[in-house]
């Protein structure tokens, strides 16, 4: 470590932590899942952010300030390298999503069966109206 | 559907699909809440102010200035004052007593001579009560890394090119203050009235990395060039 | 981390603002030529790299806080103050451009970052 890295943004604290393992359930998502450009094609919609986006600011804004649980520079830091390996060639913010849900699990916040249960929860909630 | 009901944000455009995308939003949401990281009840107000912000405030800001010396002389000696003539007070921006960001505001003023830009090299600090959310590309390391070391070609892919006699002055906000740039009053924009005149005070107008222009309100889209060398530094 | 002051001392008052009076007299000034230190990093940093070693002008004495290698584990005790340093681009880059020697570069540090040249 020291003054040795290619990128003058990179300061050591962050450089220890380069590997990355998939994550099946976010895995499939980032595989499966339609991102909001391809939607708003299909639809002939305009508005260039998913409705969900501001929501995923607030969770964020939350968990930094609220419950310090995920402080923002740390979160940033992690979407940064999950986004040029893991979550590479994703558009935003399906990036930064994937990135959250990916680093939540890694630091223990929840676990990676709990969230596959969710996820079928919710969806069965959303598409049942 | 359930999320719309309660009323966090206003309804979805006719896209007549749930993604996976925005199934995973809601499931870890609910499992924060559930755990105890926060209630619904932050949530709900964190995310309003996600949506209450945006880069109206600091346009005005720069209009105001533009009109008036006196409040341009207190714009450059106290942002944080100066903010709460445009309806910004940095020290409650949220509304419930936490300030959610620092509260150094530092207005950058471009002169004939000089240009500002703005980059946070560590990860993405930006202004966000006065000028919102960060775009995506002031997020990237690609913005972040090449800025600080090649800003005139990253500039020109903004479609701004400046002479050798302009100094660039590349701001690289690192610590606790927060910086907006304060660009020159277009000429062609006479008589114009502070409404007018904030129009064409864009978001990229502010960040440094685009100059107004009087028939130009929008963002222009920026192409994404990777960066083929990777910086060295000897120090 | 720092959220906790946050909300205890800064409310009403802004951070860093609520620590202002806390460092005693500012050690360099406007216009002072300072070199950055290369202090090992121990633990965690906003000192960037690509500036330690480098030497600039102090353009603007900003305000005082704790430094974040201390505020990262909230020790709030010993506010110091901060400066805005500008460099010529051709300090931090050697091979920059000859016909921009105009540009410059500006970035913020804490007192003990810097000594003066």
């Amino acid at each position: 470590m020291g003054g040795t890295q290619d990128n003058p943004d990179i300061n050591d604290a962050k450089n220890t932590s380069s590997e990355y393992t998939s994550i099946a359930i976010l895995e499939r998502i980032r595989k499966r899942g339609r991102v909001w450009g391809d939607l708003c094609a299909q639809y002939g919609v305009e508005n260039p952010d998913p409705p969900w986006k501001v929501c995923l600011e607030g969770t964020c804004e939350a968990l930094a300030v609220q419950a310090c649980a995920l402080p923002t520079l740390e979160r940033r830091w992690a979407e940064d390298e999950l986004s040029e390996t893991l979550y590479q060639g994703v558009p935003f913010p399906e990036r930064q999503l994937l990135a959250l849900a990916h680093t939540l699990i890694q630091r223990g916040l929840f676990g990676e069966d709990e969230l596959a249960r969710r996820i079928e929860k919710v969806g069965e909630r959303l598409n049942s109206v | 559907m359930a999320k719309r009901d309660q009323g966090e944000h206003k309804a979805a455009p006719m896209v007549e699909e749930v993604s996976d995308f925005e199934i995973l939003e809601l499931a870890v949401r609910e499992l924060a809440i559930e755990k105890g990281l926060f209630t619904a009840d932050d949530h709900r107000h964190f995310t309003e102010f996600a949506h209450s912000i945006g880069p109206l405030p600091a346009a005005r800001l720069v209009a105001k200035a533009w009109l008036d010396p006196q409040f341009k002389k207190l714009a450059l000696e106290d942002g944080v004052a100066a903010s709460k003539e445009v309806g910004i007070d940095w020290l409650n921006p949220t509304g419930f007593g936490t300030p959610s960001d620092y509260t150094d505001l530092r207005v950058l003023e471009d002169t004939p001579t000089v240009k500002h830009v703005v980059v946070c090299t560590l990860c993405s600090c930006y202004p966000r009560p006065i000028l919102g959310h960060s775009p995506e590309w002031y997020r990237t390391p690609n913005y972040r890394r090449r800025i600080v070391r090649w800003p005139r070609q990253v500039l020109s892919e903004f479609g701004l090119q400046l002479p050798e006699n302009v100094e660039i002055r590349v701001e690289d906000s690192n610590q606790k203050c927060r910086f907006m740039v304060m660009p020159m009053r277009p000429e062609g924009t006479e008589g114009w009235s502070e409404e007018e005149l904030a129009a064409i005070v864009t978001r990229d107008c502010l960040i440094g990395v685009a100059v107004p222009h009087p028939e130009r309100k929008q963002n222009a889209a920026r192409p994404v060039h990777k960066a083929v060398h990777p910086v060295q530094h000897d120090h | 981390m720092s959220k906790t002051h946050h909300a205890q001392k800064a409310t009403g008052k802004g951070d860093p603002q609520c620590f202002a009076g806390e460092a005693g007299p500012p050690k360099f000034k406007v216009g002072d030529q300072v070199r950055i230190k290369d202090l090992p990093d121990i633990f965690y940093t906003r000192c960037q790299v690509y500036t330690r070693g480098a030497v600039g002008e102090v353009a603007v004495v900003t305000h005082e806080s704790p430094a974040p290698e201390d505020e990262a584990w909230d020790n709030v005790d010993r506010p110091e103050w901060f400066y805005i340093v500008r460099f010529k681009q051709s300090e931090l880059w050697p091979d920059y451009p000859a016909v921009y020697a105009n540009d410059t570069l500006q970035t913020e540090f804490s007192e003990r970052w810097l000594e003066l040249v």
